[in-house]
C-alpha cells in the first residue's frame, strides 16, 4: 500500500479524471458565478464591469433581508423536522420485535422516490382555500380556516414543512444504515448494566451516528440556504416575494429581468453562505483526535 | 521499481486512451460543425431556392401549443402551409411558459429555433445580441406592412424603427366578465361605481358567492386589476408609468392603490386569490361559484361556450357617475410589439422569415374565421364560420369609441417595472400589504 502511496505520479494521474471534471463543472463555473457578479450583464452580449454596484443594490434590497430570513426559516425547520422524525422512526423501527417495521421502512422513504413537482402539486390540493386541509377543518365547523400558501408571514414554515415531509425518508434511510453499523454488543452490555432502552439510544445509538448526523445536518442546512422549487411551484415566490430566497432572487433577476450580474451577486452571496455553514459545521462536529492536536499545537505555541 | 513503472505505464495508457477518445468526439463535432455551417452559408443564400427545388426542409418553430386559441391556429397555419410552401416542414417546439427562460437558454447556448414567438422583452434582449433578424425587407416583399390595419402599424416596429417581429395579435382587451344570471338571482345591477361595487361583493359574499375570482398566482392579472382601477384616476395606467410620464406617487395612482386596498379588505377576490392558477379561477367563474372574472378578450369563446348568454362583460365600475362615463373610452391591455421572430444565424434565415410572415397571417386568419376573434394584427379578407358571440359583437360596437388603451405586462418595456408592478399588485391582492406599502416600495424600486 505504501509503494502505491508513494507513486506521486500515479496518484495524480487516477485522480486527474474526476479533479479534471470537478474543474471544468464545479469550480469554473463558481469562479464565473463570482466574476459575472461585478457586471452588468443581460446573459447574451459582453458583460460590463460595474465593480461592487450588484452587491450593493441586492444589500439594499429589501428581498434580499426577506430572501434570508426565509432560507433561515426553511433551514431550521426542515433540519429540526427531518432530525427528529428521522430519528425516532429509525429507532422504532431498529427494534426487530416491532410489527410491521418493513412496511413502515418503505412508507417512511416512498416521498422521497416522487418527483418535488408531484409533491407540491399534492399538497397544493390540499393546502388550497377549498382544499382537504380546510374542507377538513370545516367538518368540524371550526374557524380555523387558513389561508396556508397566501399569507405573507406563515407560508414558508408551510412550504418548509412540504419539504421536510418529503426528504425525512432519505434521513431516515441514513440514520437506519447508521444504526445497523452499530455492533449489537453495546446494548447487550448496556441492558446487563440495566440500561432501559431510551437510555441506551441516547449514551450509545446518538453518540455513535455522529457523523451520520452531521452528513444530515449539512445537507439540510445547505438544503434550506438552496430552497427554490417548492416556493416556484407552490407560491411563485407571493404573496409580493414574501417567500423568496436567495435562488429566487437569482432566478428572477436573470430570467425574468434579463439582470444575470444581479442575479449572480445574489447566487455569489448564497454561495459564500452554504460554504460558511459547511465549515461552521466542521468545526462543530471536529473530532477529538483534532482538537487534541489543536490543543497541543496551541501549547507548543505559547510554549 | 518495475511494479511502480507499470503501474505508471498502465495510468499513462488509461489517460491516454481517454484523451484520444474524447478528442476523436471533438473531431466529429467540429467536422460536423464546419460541415454544417458551410451549408448553412449556402443554404442562407439560397432559401427559397431550395425550398422550390424540392429538397425537404424542416423549419423547428417555438411558440404555444396548450389551447384552442393556440392549437387552432397553429394546426391551420401548418395545413396552409403544406399547399403554398410543400417542400417546408415545420418541427414545433412547444413553448413554455417560464417567463422566456427557455428561449433565453437557447440564445445563450446557440440553439433558437429556426422560427420563434418573441415577446417585448424577448426582442429587446436579442436585438443587442443580434439573435433576431431585421424582417423589414421581407415585411415590405411580402406585403405584410399593407396588410398591417392602422391602428397596429406601431406593433409591428420596435423602439428603435425596426421590424424584429410579425405580430399576429392587434389591439387586446382587458375585459371585466361577469355572470349575468348571478346578478339577476340576486337582483343586483351592473356596477359602475365602486359603491354599487361594494354592495354587490357584500349580497355575493352573504350568499357564499365568490365576488369576483382573480387568478392572483400570475402577475399579469393582479397588475390588470390594479390598471382597471388605476385607469379610472390617471387614464394612462401602467403604460404611463412603465413609460416615466408618471410617478405611482401621482394623486390617481395613489387613490387607485386605496381604492384596491378598501375592494380587497371588503372581500372582492377570494381569499386564496394569490396562490389561484388560472385554471381554477376560470372554473369558479364558469361554474358559477364566482359572479366576476377578469381577463384579456380571448376569453369570450370560452367563456360564450360554458356560460352562453348567462355572460356578459361590463365596462369598468368608477368612483362616480361621471368619470364612469369618461372611463368608458378608456380600457386596460393594448397591443405589443410582439410575434414571431426569425433567428438569423438559422441555416434557412431567408426562408424562414418568408415563413414567418406567412404562418403569421395564417394565424390571423384561423383566429378571425375559427376563433371569432376580430383582433388581429392584419386585415386578412376572412369572415368567421359562425356569427360573432354577442360579447365580441358589443366589442366590436364599442371599438371605434375606445380612445386610449394601456399595456399588458408582457408589453411592457420597463423590466424593473413590470417585475414591481406584478408583485405589488399581489401583495395588495391578497390584502396583507397596505396601499401605502404598494406606493412606497414601487416609487423604491423605480429610484
Amino acid at each position: 500500500m505504501k509503494k502505491y502511496m508513494g507513486n506521486k505520479l500515479a496518484i495524480f494521474l487516477f485522480v486527474l479524471p474526476a479533479l479534471a471534471i470537478f474543474i471544468a463543472f464545479d469550480f469554473v463555473p463558481i469562479i464565473q458565478v463570482f466574476t459575472y457578479s461585478f457586471t452588468d450583464w443581460n446573459g447574451l452580449t459582453t458583460p460590463n464591469f460595474t465593480g461592487l454596484q450588484n452587491y450593493f443594490d441586492l444589500f439594499t434590497d429589501r428581498v434580499f433581508t426577506t430572501s434570508n430570513r426565509n432560507q433561515l426559516i426553511f433551514a431550521i425547520v426542515i433540519t429540526v423536522y427531518q432530525m427528529l422524525f428521522a430519528t425516532v422512526f429509525a429507532i422504532t423501527i431498529s427494534d426487530k420485535k416491532m410489527k410491521g417495521r418493513k412496511f413502515l421502512r418503505v412508507a417512511y422513504f416512498i416521498p422521497v422516490i416522487l418527483s418535488v413537482t408531484v409533491v407540491c402539486q399534492l399538497w397544493s390540493a390540499i393546502l388550497a382555500g377549498d382544499g382537504l386541509l380546510n374542507q377538513f377543518v370545516k367538518l368540524f365547523n371550526s374557524d380555523f380556516k387558513q389561508n396556508w400558501l397566501g399569507d405573507r408571514y406563515n407560508a414558508i414554515y408551510v412550504i418548509a414543512f412540504v419539504n421536510a415531509w418529503q426528504w425525512m425518508g432519505y434521513q431516515f434511510a441514513l440514520i437506519v444504515a447508521g444504526i445497523k453499523s452499530i455492533p449489537s454488543d453495546y446494548y447487550e452490555a448496556a441492558r446487563i448494566d440495566g440500561c432501559s432502552n431510551v437510555l441506551a439510544h441516547r449514551k450509545i445509538t446518538i453518540p455513535l451516528l455522529a457523523e451520520t448526523y452531521k452528513f444530515c445536518l449539512i445537507i439540510s442546512l445547505t438544503g434550506g440556504i438552496k430552497a427554490f422549487t417548492e416556493m416556484n411551484i407552490l407560491t411563485g415566490g407571493g404573496p409580493n416575494k414574501s417567500t423568496y430566497t436567495l435562488t429566487y432572487m437569482m432566478y428572477n433577476a436573470a430570467f425574468k429581468k434579463s439582470d444575470y450580474g444581479y442575479g449572480l451577486a445574489a447566487a455569489s452571496v448564497m454561495v459564500l453562505e452554504c460554504m460558511m455553514v459547511m465549515l461552521l459545521i466542521n468545526f462543530i462536529f471536529r473530532d477529538k483526535d483534532q482538537k487534541k492536536e489543536e490543543e497541543k499545537a496551541r501549547r507548543k505555541r505559547s510554549a | 521499481m518495475k511494479k511502480k513503472i507499470l503501474s505508471t505505464l498502465m495510468c499513462f495508457s488509461v489517460v491516454a486512451t481517454t484523451i484520444m477518445g474524447c478528442g476523436a468526439n471533438t473531431n466529429e463535432t467540429t467536422n460536423g460543425g464546419s460541415a454544417s455551417s458551410t451549408d448553412a452559408g449556402a443554404n442562407t443564400q439560397s432559401g427559397s431556392e431550395s425550398a422550390d427545388s424540392g429538397d425537404k426542409i424542416t423549419l423547428s418553430i417555438y411558440t404555444q401549443y396548450a389551447d384552442d386559441d393556440t392549437k387552432v391556429p397553429y394546426d391551420y397555419a401548418v395545413e396552409q402551409l403544406k399547399e403554398a410552401y410543400p417542400n417546408v416542414e415545420l418541427n414545433l417546439i412547444v413553448q413554455a411558459q417560464d417567463d422566456g427562460q427557455t428561449l433565453k437558454t437557447l440564445a445563450a447556448t446557440g440553439q433558437l429555433p429556426d422560427i420563434y414567438q418573441a415577446s417585448t422583452d424577448v426582442i429587446n434582449t436579442f436585438r443587442e445580441s443580434n439573435q433576431i433578424m431585421v424582417l423589414n425587407d421581407v415585411a415590405e416583399s411580402t406585403g405584410f406592412l399593407d396588410k398591417l390595419y392602422d391602428a397596429n402599424k406601431d406593433l409591428a416596429y420596435a423602439e428603435d424603427g425596426n421590424i424584429y417581429a410579425f405580430p399576429f395579435s392587434g389591439q387586446e382587451y382587458v375585459l371585466w366578465y361577469y355572470n349575468k344570471a348571478l346578478f339577476e338571482e340576486y337582483n343586483l345591477e351592473v356596477p359602475t361605481t365602486y359603491d354599487e361595487l361594494l354592495n354587490c361583493v357584500e349580497v355575493f359574499t352573504e350568499n357564499g358567492i365568490t365576488p369576483l375570482a382573480l387568478f392572483g398566482q400570475e402577475g399579469w392579472n393582479t397588475a390588470a386589476a390594479y390598471d382597471v382601477i388605476a385607469t379610472r384616476y390617471a387614464e394612462g395606467g401602467i403604460k404611463a408609468l412603465d413609460e416615466g410620464s408618471a410617478s405611482i406617487t401621482d394623486d390617481g395612482y395613489v387613490k387607485a392603490a386605496e381604492k384596491m386596498e378598501e375592494l380587497v379588505a371588503a372581500g372582492l377576490f377570494q381569499e386564496d386569490a394569490t396562490t389561484t392558477n388560472y385554471d381554477q379561477a376560470s372554473e369558479k367563474f364558469l361554474s358559477g361559484e364566482a359572479a366576476m372574472f377578469i381577463n384579456g378578450q380571448w376569453y369570450i369563446e370560452d367563456a360564450t361556450k360554458a356560460l352562453g348568454d348567462d355572460v356578459d362583460w361590463m365596462f369598468y365600475p368608477a368612483a362616480d357617475a361621471a368619470s364612469y362615463e369618461a372611463g368608458k373610452a378608456v380600457f386596460s391591455g393594448g397591443g405589443s410589439a410582439s410575434g414571431f421572430a426569425v433567428n438569423p444565424d438559422s441555416e434557412n434565415a431567408a426562408l424562414a422569415a418568408e415563413v414567418a410572415e406567412f404562418i403569421t397571417e395564417k394565424y390571423c386568419e384561423a383566429k378571425v374565421m375559427y376563433r371569432h376573434n376580430p383582433l388581429v394584427a392584419i386585415d386578412t379578407g376572412k369572415q368567421p364560420d359562425s356569427e360573432y358571440p354577442a360579447m365580441m359583437q358589443k366589442l366590436s360596437d364599442t371599438l371605434p369609441t375606445i380612445t386610449a388603451t394601456t399595456k399588458f405586462t408582457w408589453g411592457l418595456t420597463n423590466s424593473t417595472f413590470n417585475d414591481a408592478i406584478q408583485s405589488e399588485s399581489q401583495g395588495l391582492v391578497s390584502g396583507q400589504f397596505t396601499a401605502e406599502e404598494f406606493i412606497e416600495d414601487i416609487a423604491d424600486t423605480m429610484e
